[in-house]
């Protein structure tokens, strides 16, 4: 790649004196040319890295910094009052993004096991591409589906059962049936949230799957081994490091989810009070109330600080998911 | 869950094969790999497969614990017996066949996890108390020559091991379910001489005790280890017998040609 | 069992291979089986959505779409008239596109032709953080940069160029790929006979790449079409299409996003309804396009490899 010698940039040529040179003229030294121009690719190449820092640096002046004091991670949230506790959304968000990683990667790893191991390889070739095409649809049209189709049954079926059936667990007992629409609220955006960050965990955890060598694969097996045994005890431990870049990576898709939940989670600033009920996330709600902020500076400020608790967030969790992987672009396949 | 597991057997017997095949043969869509192989192994003995490359020793070695069946479009007659019963016969789980078949295979393929756990894992997998565990792991280590080299530290990650020890693990851990046969693919092609040589060393050690079957691409390696030499060619078996006849006073022309070195 | 050998080996029970051990080894096998029936199953979870998304806004939509309703520049708060969105979509598509090649293209050609092994990690890792980020973010980035300081305002330039900004890291990613992915021996037998590095790029890397280039241009669209917080959070709905770039301007996704949660049978539902159906034809179309120019790409790489 970029290891051979590229000869012009690193240029070893000097410049061919024109015909009429032999006039002195003063001539910058070769060595600085050629410094300048080795940089020259740097400038396109680091477009990406100039955009993140911009986006970072824009909202880091847009919230002024603002010390909102430890208020802002309270739960009292009025913009009238000047009142600007983000706790509630925090909160939110790991409430749906958590169970929708545990969610993502258990059905992950299942799909991609069955799809490496336990499915004749045409098979597997023909359904593989479903689970990409997950990723193809968007979040907006996942939302209009979710809010129409499945929440109705989350509403009148799944939650009643949960609270008829699972009530001995703390969380599910209590109201299930959500002041606004009926089966919005956690459950359903749990389960979109896991559909929506499927895609990337299974994905991950079929590559690390793949990357176990064939021998080692037969060496379980020659010792009277199960498929199954050697999956969960070679295999899965072989792919531990890109199993664990599923999950930061799946979580970092989760949590920075914003229009698919905007539609289902019920929009309310307000904690939930069993696992039925309606909140907010801190994507949903940055997206829902900024055009209600035009014109309050404060309330701008908060917003942004918000969103830079939401960046300092994902671009943690891709970082360290991201460490993990040796792959250059662990999806080259669909953009994910 | 087995009570009593097997020691030293008696005193061998003429009649007694461990295991044999029958007109054994594989074949692909497009051709024949192996053809009508008749071969036996006797109790305690190394018996060295050797042959030109593309013969089919290793498909031939892969038959004999049924890892065959993990290549698809092959297909596979006759019959392989083990003390008497075909291997591919109905209701004959390929899981039970391996443990008492093992293998271990070109590379080093030692697991991601302890010295300990390697060598343990087959009898994890049978749910072997800790007591049989341990003492289970600490002779086949003993047996496979590693355990001098081990024993200080036997949760060391296996990959601290060098080339040669890691085979010798793989060896121990295969020995570690106690097979009466064990199956090497050439192992030692990617190891260096020294390590070579204490790999020949264990299966000279482990020919007192189990069968052998080793394939391999060096004559040099089946004189010096081996019983029995077996020839293969183009998928037929072409001669079969003491090693020291074989490699010195072949009756087949085309033996001849290939112990003395004129094609490999 | 011990007639099969003689007395000349002790016989352990687990060298009958018919029965075994029974008490683990059934066990074993028959879990080892299930799985290999649930696990599969577990695709399910994937297909059945895809598939009722596909068909349930389908079937909603379709019946009420016609050719009219989709070439009406009528006002579409007040009646089922498409054609104002459509175009303009379209018209953000062209532009937002066409701002993230300029910006991603030569980035991604130069980090696999030009760059060290350590700064192209480091610069691989900001697309990837980029393509990451939430796209509320970028939406907030694009108001508080483009609306704001920039003064550009509610208007259709502002969300072009935040889309272009959050489709930047997938065209970049693509580009770097496609150039990375060039044969090493074609690569070095055009610098062997002396071709400069800007040659190269324009007349033996190029040819080669463009294909995969194009399909991750596709699919960068495939996503842009599809984002609702970049345009919403920046771009005021109008009710014409943009003559000028400081025009309010809609898109597409505003109409599901404002329409989902509309009493049945009123016109912004079915506008949300008909927006879906046609961003889903959109992105279906762009991914088969995208799967037969890759197809056709395959077979030109398979004789580079001769």
């Amino acid at each position: 790649m970029s290891s051979t010698p590229v000869p012009g940039v690193t240029g070893d040529r000097e410049p061919l004196p024109s015909p009429s040179s032999s006039a002195a003229r003063p001539r910058p030294p070769v060595g600085w040319r050629r410094r300048i121009w080795r940089l020259v690719p740097y400038v396109p190449a680091l477009v990406p890295a100039a955009i993140v820092v911009a986006i970072a640096a824009t909202l880091v002046v847009a919230s002024g910094l603002h010390n909102f004091g430890l208020g802002f991670f309270g739960l009292a949230f009025n913009s009238n009052l000047n009142q600007f506790g983000m706790l509630v959304f925090i909160v939110g968000s790991f409430l749906t993004a958590v169970p929708a990683l545990f969610l993502s990667m258990a059905i992950g790893l299942g799909i991609a096991i069955a799809s490496t191991t336990y499915l004749p390889p045409f098979l597997a070739k023909i359904f593989d591409p479903f689970v990409d095409l997950l990723a193809g649809i968007p979040s907006v049209v996942y939302g209009i589906w979710a809010f129409l189709v499945i929440a109705p049954i989350f509403g009148n079926l799944l939650n009643p059962w949960a609270v008829a059936h699972l009530s001995f667990i703390p969380g599910f007992a209590g109201n299930s049936v959500s002041p606004t629409t009926a089966g919005v609220g956690l459950p359903i955006s749990i389960f979109v949230l896991t559909l929506m960050s499927l895609p990337i965990t299974t994905l991950l955890i079929r590559d690390a799957l793949r990357s176990v060598p064939r021998d080692l694969w037969e060496s379980g097996l020659a010792l009277g081994a199960t498929r199954w045994e050697v999956v969960r005890r070679v295999s899965l431990r072989h792919g531990s490091r890109g199993i664990w870049s599923a999950a930061f990576l799946g979580f970092g898709r989760a949590i920075g989810e914003t229009v698919a939940v905007a539609m289902v989670i019920g929009s309310t600033d307000k904690l939930p009070t069993n696992v039925y009920d309606v909140t907010w996330t801190m994507s949903s709600f940055m997206f829902q109330t900024l055009d209600a902020a035009f014109g309050n500076s404060l309330y701008l400020a908060a917003l942004a600080e918000l969103a830079l608790v939401l960046l300092v967030i994902t671009l943690a969790v891709n970082l360290l998911g991201r460490r993990l992987v040796r792959h250059i672009y662990a999806e080259e396949v669909a953009g994910l | 869950m087995s009570g009593t597991l097997p020691t030293s057997e008696a005193p061998p017997s003429a009649e007694s094969t461990v295991l044999s095949t029958r007109e054994l043969s594989v074949l692909s869509k497009q051709r024949s790999i192996l053809t009508h192989v008749n071969i036996d192994f006797a109790p305690r003995s190394l018996t060295a497969v050797i042959g030109p490359s593309g013969c089919g020793k290793t498909t031939f070695v892969r038959t004999l614990n049924r890892m065959v069946e993990l290549t698809p479009g092959l297909s596979v007659e006759g019959s392989v017996n083990y003390l008497g019963q075909d291997i591919y016969g109905r209701g004959i789980d390929p899981v039970l066949v391996r443990r008492r078949i093992g293998m271990v295979f070109q590379r080093p393929t030692v697991f991601p996890m302890s010295i300990f756990e390697n060598a343990a894992f087959g009898l994890r997998i049978i749910h072997e108390s800790e007591d049989e565990i341990d003492k289970a792991v600490t002779e086949a280590l003993q047996r496979s020559g590693l355990w001098d080299e081990v024993k200080d530290d036997l949760n060391r990650s296996a990959f601290s091991l060098s080339g040669g020890q890691q085979q010798r693990l793989c060896i121990a851990r295969a020995l570690a379910v106690r097979p009466r046969v064990l199956l090497l693919d050439e192992p030692t092609s990617a190891l260096d001489p020294m390590a070579s040589q204490r790999v020949e060393a264990t299966m000279r050690g482990l020919k007192e005790e189990i069968v052998l079957v080793l394939v391999t691409h060096n004559v040099g390696q089946a004189a010096r280890v081996s019983d029995r030499v077996a020839f293969l060619h183009a998928g037929n078996l072409v001669e079969v017998g003491p090693t020291a006849e074989i490699l010195e006073r072949p009756r087949e022309a085309l033996t001849q040609q290939f112990v003395t070195g004129r094609f490999s | 069992m011990a007639t099969a050998v003689g007395s000349a080996v002790r016989l352990d029970p687990s060298d009958d291979l018919r029965r075994g051990d029974t008490g683990w080894l059934r066990w074993r096998t028959g879990f080892d089986r299930w799985m290999g029936v649930l696990l599969p199953l577990l695709f399910g979870v994937a297909i059945l959505p895809i598939l009722d998304v596909v068909y349930y806004i389908s079937a909603k939509a379709v019946p009420t779409l016609s050719w009219s309703v989709l070439t009406s520049y009528a006002d579409y708060q007040a009646q089922d008239a498409l054609g104002v969105p459509i175009v303009t979509t379209f018209l953000f598509m062209l532009a937002a596109t066409a701002i993230a090649v300029a910006l991603g293209l030569f980035g991604g050609i130069a980090t696999a032709e030009f760059l060290p092994e350590r700064a192209a990690g480091w610069v691989r890792m900001s697309a990837n953080l980029l393509a990451g980020m939430p796209s509320v973010i970028v939406g907030y980035f694009g108001y508080f940069a483009f609306v704001i300081y920039f003064g550009w305002g509610l208007n259709f330039i502002a969300g072009v160029f935040t889309l272009a900004f959050f489709m930047t890291p997938y065209i970049f990613r693509t580009a770097d790929l496609a150039f990375s992915s060039i044969p090493r021996p074609i690569r070095e037998a055009a610098y062997g006979s002396g071709a400069k590095p800007v040659q190269y790029i324009l007349r033996v890397g190029t040819p080669i790449a463009f294909p995969q280039i194009l399909t991750g241009v596709f699919l960068a669209m495939a996503i842009g079409v599809g984002e609702t917080a970049p345009i919403i959070l920046t771009v005021q709905p109008g009710l014409l299409v943009p003559n000028t770039l400081f025009q309010p301007a809609v898109y597409m996704t505003y109409l599901i996003w404002t329409g989902f949660s509309q009493p049945a049978n009123s016109v912004a539902l079915t506008l949300a309804f008909q927006a879906a159906f046609l961003i889903i034809i959109a992105v279906l179309a762009l991914n088969i396009v995208v799967r037969f120019v890759a197809a056709r790409y395959r077979k030109r790489l398979e004789g580079l490899y001769q």
